[in-house]
């Protein structure tokens, strides 16, 4: 078999002829950045053949490469397959890299009220005249202790085999732990000595991205340690839909597997540093998309994504740990929350949770913007909620240059009006590499407003300017010269990426608008509009309300939510009847489906435009606009 | 029957005024002003009647098989079709479709001005003129047609969203009229008259074409958007107050035609009845291209502005 050589760190595999580079570099374990799942359209898995030889079409694909690229022996990394022994050097940027993630959350207060409980037993031992059993005699123990009554507490045959030797050899000086379950209680543990204070819990916010982990003592409800990583499905497709596809080519118990070494993995880091043995970790509650909560848990989420679009489950599910292979104490518990929909999953209802947008009259709008969109509105009486496909522009795929927001990433951006010269920062202050979602938006409102681009999204090609010219495919604004840039190339913004954000806003404006139009509301109804996600932290408010991103509102009443699926999974791991809450709230929520919405696609084509075709709805941004363009036409 | 419906509409139609007489700087024998409508056709029957204008081109290559069949003898250029229509057919206004220009690389500048300026010469009828689709030749093309006509007040077209700064410049250096084009979305006129104001060209210049689609073959969704169109611009919406013109020219490609033993005759059946619903959905300016349908389409609009029935009859 030929022996594929990754540079430069001189990893080397051996796979079968025929293979890809992409396979072969998985197989050397390398995190290889794959937007479309290895389909040859995103052109990010650029690598460079150095010796040896391959196949690969570069005519069929020049349009992701520059003729000096090319020369040097660039290539697809998904699309070359080995014939012979090769080397081949991987970019930097073609790896995943560690990313900006949030993880701080708002400061709500919740009643430390946990589901597992630890009682410190001494017991008596047996003897002829109390010869009752040893888990009756532990079980009355808990009772006297103040826990429930033995015969709703059900023992696992694993903790029956340890007893009768914990016990004794513990002189009956023992530590139970009892959790609430579906139905009754559980043992989930029995220990020697007094260790009620090791008790701990993990929330969880399972995302097809990112997994978000904080580890809390539950007997004090403190934080002991935060930590997120990347998922590791993200080696079988970027979006969920290549991993249901991957998935029904057999591939669901490496995903399962996926996931949850993802957790554990995202569980030791912080245990570690903790010093904290996860051994010692009770409870793992989990907010996560459907489709991903359903992986997890073993289910065959296959049939969601097609029409009817109907989940397995929609209820909170529990179950323990071992049998899901999260690596934390056996028995421990672990508690999954609710969705409503295919696409409504449990990071929404702990978004909900989160806003505390249930617990009051004024109406809120919240929107989760990813690669998909969901947007919920509503009050303590109602909820709507609906989803969506915003496409990848706003996370910076099928952009020219878009990026995640990895270090280089240029994530804010200024265009003075008059020179039309741009100011901008990078993540890290690292050399620009590309430009990430925050960043996108950024440029699209100033372009705007500096009348580059007209409010279809078309580059005045007429305005003589260096920065401004036809393009090889599409006319183009240059953000950063070739000499100042981290690639070898101007860092451009294309009419089509711009097409493309237009019609990714377009399409969260849209669902927004619908849900206001069934609720028969407009946006001067709307006390609070709430980002959540990491993506609302980044944005500029400004730009999002000039670009026609959410529907105008003043500034002030837009917030930021934060991570808000790990802050609703924190607040289910620390106060259980929050967990009877999740269900009303799943129960309550109507949900609209898109597709079944005759006037989604005339509030999309309606939202298709910057800021909207009916400019009364955005008075602000109109003034805004106006000024701009007098400044323009005056300079 | 005579009796008002009564409707609470706050907002109008623009009157745009076309062509220009020798009183308005211009040469044309007359001029017109179009919209100014309060209500929806017929509604109350105080809607103006649109205006018939004869289409001819520059180059036949790409005119429709049947309309070239249909062409009287002699006519070699531009300016005699032009006379001849205006003689024989006696449309209110011609329009010229400059077919040279979609050529691959057309470039052939001078030949437009001299077109555009032989048919100004050999008709007196307010001139509608129709360019190239092409960013690349677009600038050039249209000023060319701008500056022929200056001073005639042209109606120029097409605008549409991905290119309409040439035309909207040539339209605002030379005083004409433009029209802009959307594919049958009532959302989308909207948007693309937006963007020609941000231009600078004022609403009195715009006229909407929704895009005719064939009758059989779409027209229906014409025709609904040509309804909320003037719907929306009688509720008060300015953007969309702007008179529509449509063009059946799809109507002479239909199979039906391509397969009928007769094709003239059905040519001009299908793009009669095309132009008169458009009529009833409020257009202002019907434009059509066989020779044959100009006259019937004529007796049609005089029998259902006028009231006559007994004069609509096929072939009339």
């Amino acid at each position: 078999m030929p022996t594929v050589t990754f540079l430069p760190g001189f990893q080397k595999v051996e796979v079968p002829k025929g293979d890809s580079i992409l396979s072969a570099a998985r197989k050397a374990g390398l995190p290889v950045n794959v937007v479309c799942g290895g389909i040859g359209k995103c052109g990010k898995c650029v690598m460079f053949l150095k010796s040896g030889r391959t196949e690969f079409d570069n005519q069929r694909y020049e349009e992701f490469f520059t003729a000096e690229e090319l020369h040097n022996g660039a290539c697809l990394a998904c699309r070359t397959y080995v014939i012979d022994d090769c080397q081949v050097f991987v970019p930097e940027q073609t790896l995943i890299q560690s990313q900006q993630i949030l993880i701080d959350t708002l400061g709500h207060t919740v009643d430390l009220n946990p589901s597992v409980w630890k009682y410190h037993l001494q017991l008596k031992p047996p003897t002829l005249d109390n010869p009752i059993s040893d888990l009756d005699r532990l079980l009355d123990g808990v009772h006297d202790a103040g826990g429930p009554v033995d015969k709703r507490i059900y023992a696992p045959l694993e903790l029956l085999r340890r007893i009768p030797s914990v016990t004794r050899e513990s002189g009956w000086n023992v530590t139970a732990t009892i959790a609430l379950v579906p139905g009754g209680y559980r043992l989930i543990h029995i220990e020697k000595g007094d260790t009620r204070k090791k008790m701990y819990g993990a929330a969880v916010d399972l995302g097809t991205t990112t997994i978000v982990v904080f580890l809390r003592d539950l007997t004090t409800g403190q934080v002991l340690g935060v930590t997120s990583n990347y998922n590791r499905q993200i080696s079988c497709g970027e979006d969920i839909l290549s991993r249901v596809n991957y998935g029904k080519l057999g591939g669901f118990p490496k995903l399962q597997a996926l996931a949850a070494e993802s957790i554990n993995a995202a569980i030791q880091t912080a245990a570690n540093a903790a010093g904290v043995d996860i051994d010692d970790i009770y409870e793992v509650v989990i907010a996560g998309n459907t489709i991903m909560t359903h992986i997890l848990m073993g289910i065959d989420p296959s049939y969601m994504i097609h029409e009817p679009y109907v989940p397995v489950v929609r209820r909170a599910l529990s179950t323990s740990a071992s049998r899901i292979g999260l690596s934390v104490r056996p028995n421990g518990g672990i508690f999954i929350f609710p969705a409503v929909s295919d696409f409504i999953g449990g990071d929404i209802i702990a978004d909900i949770l989160a806003s505390g947008m249930t617990g009051s009259s004024d109406i809120s709008l919240m929107i989760d913007i990813g690669t998909n969109y969901e947007v919920v509105l509503g009050n303590n009486d109602w909820i709507f909620a609906c989803a969506g496909a915003a496409g990848p522009a706003l996370e910076g795929g099928e952009v020219l240059f878009g990026m995640r927001a990895n270090p280089g990433a240029i994530e804010k951006v200024s265009i003075d009006p008059a020179t039309l010269e741009p100011t901008f920062s990078t993540i890290n202050n690292s050399n620009p590499l590309g430009i990430c979602g925050s960043g996108l938006i950024d440029i699209l409102a100033e372009l705007l407003k500096a009348c580059v681009i007209d409010r279809n999204g078309r580059i005045n090609t007429a305005i003589p300017h260096p920065r401004i010219r036809p393009g090889p495919y599409y006319p183009e604004y240059v953000l950063v010269w070739k000499e100042k840039a981290g690639i070898n190339k101007d860092i451009v913004i294309t009419e089509n990426d711009i097409k493309n954000l237009i019609m990714s806003k377009a399409s969260t404006l849209a669902a927004c608008t619908v849900l206001m139009n069934v609720a028969g509301i407009t946006r001067t109804d709307i006390k609070t509009i709430y980002f959540a996600g990491g993506f609302g932290n980044y944005i500029n408010k400004d730009h999002a309300t000039t670009i026609g991103l959410i529907p105008e509102v003043s500034i002030d009443q837009i917030k930021n939510l934060g991570n808000g699926a790990a802050e609703g999974a924190n607040m289910a791991l620390l106060d259980r009847k929050k967990r009877k809450l999740l269900n009303e709230i799943a129960e309550k929520i109507g949900y609209i489906e898109l597709n079944a919405t005759p006037s989604f696609m005339d509030e999309y084509t309606r939202s298709a435009f910057l800021p909207h075709t009916d400019l009364s709805l955005f008075p602000t941004v109109e003034r805004a606009l106006q000024q701009c363009r007098i400044r323009v036409v005056n300079p | 029957m005579n009796y008002i419906l009564p409707h609470t509409w706050s907002g109008s139609i623009q009157t745009v005024t076309i062509g220009a007489t020798k009183q308005e700087g211009g040469t044309r024998s007359v001029s017109y002003e179009i919209g100014g409508d309060t209500d929806l056709p017929f509604m109350n029957r105080s809607g103006k009647k649109p205006l018939l204008a004869y289409e001819i081109c520059d180059d036949t290559a790409i005119w429709p098989q049947v309309v070239r069949d249909a062409m009287p003898k002699g006519i070699s250029d531009p300016a005699s079709w032009a006379a001849y229509g205006e003689k024989t057919l006696k449309p209110d206004c011609i329009r010229l479709n400059l077919t040279s220009t979609r050529k691959p690389n057309s470039s052939d500048f001078a030949s437009i001005s001299a077109t555009v300026q032989s048919v100004l010469a050999a008709t007196t009828l307010p001139l509608i003129i129709e360019g190239s689709a092409d960013p690349a030749v677009d600038s050039e093309v249209y000023i060319r047609c701008g500056e022929a006509g200056q001073g005639e007040r042209l109606v120029l077209g097409t605008a549409e969203a991905d290119r309409y700064r040439s035309v909207a410049a040539a339209a605002m250096a030379y005083d004409h009229i433009i029209i802009a084009q959307t594919p049958i979305d009532v959302n989308l006129a909207k948007q693309l008259n937006i963007l020609l104001r941000e231009t600078g060209i004022p609403d009195n210049r715009i006229i909407i074409d929704p895009y005719t689609g064939a009758l059989g073959y779409g027209f229906e969704y014409t025709y609904s958007t040509m309804e909320r169109i003037r719907f929306a611009a009688l509720k008060g919406d300015d953007d969309l107050a702007m008179p529509m013109i449509s063009a059946p020219a799809d109507s002479l490609t239909v199979k039906e035609i391509r397969e009928s033993d007769s094709p003239s005759e059905i040519a001009v059946s299908w793009e009669r009845a095309t132009a008169v619903a458009s009529a009833i959905a409020g257009a202002a300016i019907l434009v059509v291209r066989h020779p044959g349908t100009v006259l019937p389409l004529r007796t049609a609009i005089d029998a259902l502005w006028e009231g006559s029935r007994r004069e609509v009859s096929d072939g009339a």
